[in-house]
């Protein structure tokens, strides 16, 4: 037990207010511990001082000598009998004043032993009656806490009896919220899933996006740009044609091209067109391949590759040649870009 | 109004000695009439002489201790009972009952009036829960039927004049108490309750009340060693 709880059985103690087993423990620990008597002690002179807290009130002066009047007809609380034997005289008394004195003293005997047995019993008998009217107040202390007791247990018993019902009422009312949230976290749960299932395909879409993207500006930085292109027209220097024509596109970066002829003549089945593409650092024409074209309108569309690498472009030349091209121009030129 | 709504709780152990020193008419000193004030100790020391010489059937000294204890003793007995013949009878069976048992007074166990305040009190604390018992009112009794009403039992203006010394330093020492100590103590020491009853009526675990009873007695005790 530490000095706290000493200090709290002291004042309540000093208060008269232990309950029964605050008693017992409170018995057994005077019993241990000299200075808590010394404590209790204390704290009871202190508390008797609130009685001067209570506000003055007149107290009539006729209860004075009515408790005076009362302990006069009191024994005191510490008398004694009064002794009873007297010292005998040394003195030699006459016979008859002896028998006479003899028979006095019997008599005070006598007296005094009835006076005596008369106080004990007398002091017996209001002894008694306070240990009644103690063991009285005692009982009527106790049943007073008793009935108080037995009251508030009442009142705490009704307040858990209701407490217990609200709680059980908050109970259903909690599992009920747990069922909804639940079955709303396994719907939640669920879309979750498919929320993650459109991010992972959105995803791959958008990786396969950024890779076509990145194709096509490899693609784009690959072709270069529109700028860089050669574009160039074929006039015809036919007689009998003046009216052919054609275009050739020729992409720097890629190094191939696109040529477009209208209105050239059909060939001889032994013969084929070949074009040529004119570049300063050779010293012939680069051979660009062979092409036909269509007998009914003269129009074809083909593309094609130098035979070497073109780093830039003079002018294009198409001339007439044997089925299967040649390696260095032989024939005649038919288109030419002016 | 009960006293136990006002804001102010030190109303509780409010007291005319608190109020300003202008409300009162100044009591002037006769020498032949009134005895110099006593130290505290020395207030002890004649209390437990006299009762010494009450328990050899000196009742001189027993009048001499009426007239020392009476008014606080009263002024409890009514504060509890909230009646004036009750409070009466009690202040007239606990003077009896120190007559009676003055030899049974210890000096080393307790001050003389700390022993007379326990007689009284008990006395009146056991009429007030026979009384409440009997009117079966413990639940809905309201704080006035436990004798807690200010309103009811104010003293008169000649009562305030009069009092002692000692009773203002005890009021003063309550005062420094915080104030839910104060409350607490009150109802222990005029109430008549149990712990547990001033626990729910003062909506308070019953923990905290034994705590601030501890505190609170502790720190009295100290004030008035310090004051008196």
């Amino acid at each position: 037990m530490n000095a706290e709880r000493h200090e709290e059985l002291a004042a309540l103690a000093a208060l008269d207010l232990l309950t029964s087993a605050e008693q017992t423990e409170f018995a057994f620990a005077l019993a241990s511990h000299s200075a808590l008597a010394a404590l209790v002690d204390s704290l009871r002179s202190a508390s008797a001082e609130l009685a001067h807290t209570a506000p003055a009130v007149e107290l009539p002066a006729a209860i004075r000598s009515r408790v005076l009047a009362t302990i006069a007809a009191l024994p005191a609380s510490g008398s004694k009998p009064s002794p009873l034997n007297a010292q005998p005289s040394a003195k030699l008394i006459p016979f008859p004043t002896w028998l006479a004195l003899a028979a006095a003293a019997c008599f005070a005997l006598v007296a005094a032993y009835f006076g005596q047995a008369y106080q004990t019993e007398h002091t017996a008998a209001a002894t008694l009656r306070d240990q009644q009217n103690l063991t009285d107040l005692a009982l009527r202390s106790t049943q007073n806490q008793l009935e108080a007791e037995r009251l508030i247990a009442r009142r705490e018993l009704a307040d858990a009896t209701a407490k217990a019902a609200e709680s059980s009422g908050l109970l259903a009312r909690l599992e009920s919220r747990l069922t909804e949230t639940t079955r709303a976290a396994a719907a939640a749960s669920l879309q979750l899933a498919s929320s993650r299932e459109q991010i992972d395909i959105a995803r791959r879409d958008l990786a396969a996006r950024d890779q076509t993207v990145t194709d096509l500006t490899r693609q784009l930085a690959a072709q270069g740009t529109l700028t860089d292109y050669k574009i160039s027209t074929l006039a015809s220097l036919l007689g009998n044609t003046p009216q052919a024509l054609a275009v050739a596109v020729w992409n720097p970066a890629n190094q191939e091209g696109v040529l477009t002829v209208q209105k050239l003549p059909a060939l001889a089945a032994d013969k084929d067109y070949q074009l040529w593409i004119v570049d300063p650092q050779y010293e012939i024409p680069v051979n660009g391949g062979v092409f036909r074209v269509d007998p009914a309108t003269g129009e074809t569309r083909v593309n094609f590759r130098a035979d070497q690498p073109i780093k830039s472009i003079a002018k294009f030349a198409v001339s007439l040649e044997r089925k299967g091209g040649v390696p260095k121009a032989e024939g005649q030129m038919v288109l030419l870009t002016p | 109004m009960s006293l136990l709504l006002t804001p102010n709780a030190s109303a509780f152990f409010a007291c005319p000695a608190l109020a300003p020193e202008t409300d009162r008419a100044p009591t002037p000193t006769r020498m032949t009439e009134t005895a110099p004030t006593e130290p505290p100790d020395g207030r002890h020391v004649v209390d437990a002489r006299l009762l010494t010489l009450v328990a050899s059937g000196d009742r001189a000294a027993f009048a001499q201790l009426y007239d020392r204890f009476s008014r606080p003793l009263y002024a409890t007995a009514h504060r509890i009972l909230n009646d004036a013949t009750e409070a009466q009878d009690i202040v007239h069976d606990a003077f009896v009952a120190v007559w009676e048992k003055a030899s049974t007074f210890e000096t080393t166990r307790g001050t003389a009036f700390s022993w007379a305040v326990t007689l009284t009190r008990n006395r009146a604390i056991d009429r007030l829960r026979s009384r409440r018992r009997r009117a079966e009112l413990l639940d809905s009794s309201a704080p006035s039927d436990l004798g807690l009403d200010e309103n009811s039992s104010g003293p008169s203006a000649d009562v305030s004049a009069a009092t002692s010394d000692q009773a203002t330093a005890v009021r003063a020492a309550v005062a420094t108490l915080p104030i839910d100590q104060q409350r607490a103590l009150e109802l222990a020491f005029f109430s008549g309750l149990t712990q547990e009853e001033i626990a729910a009526r003062l909506r308070t675990p019953l923990g905290t009340i034994k705590a601030r009873m501890r505190r609170g007695l502790l720190k009295l005790r100290d004030q008035l060693a310090s004051n008196l």
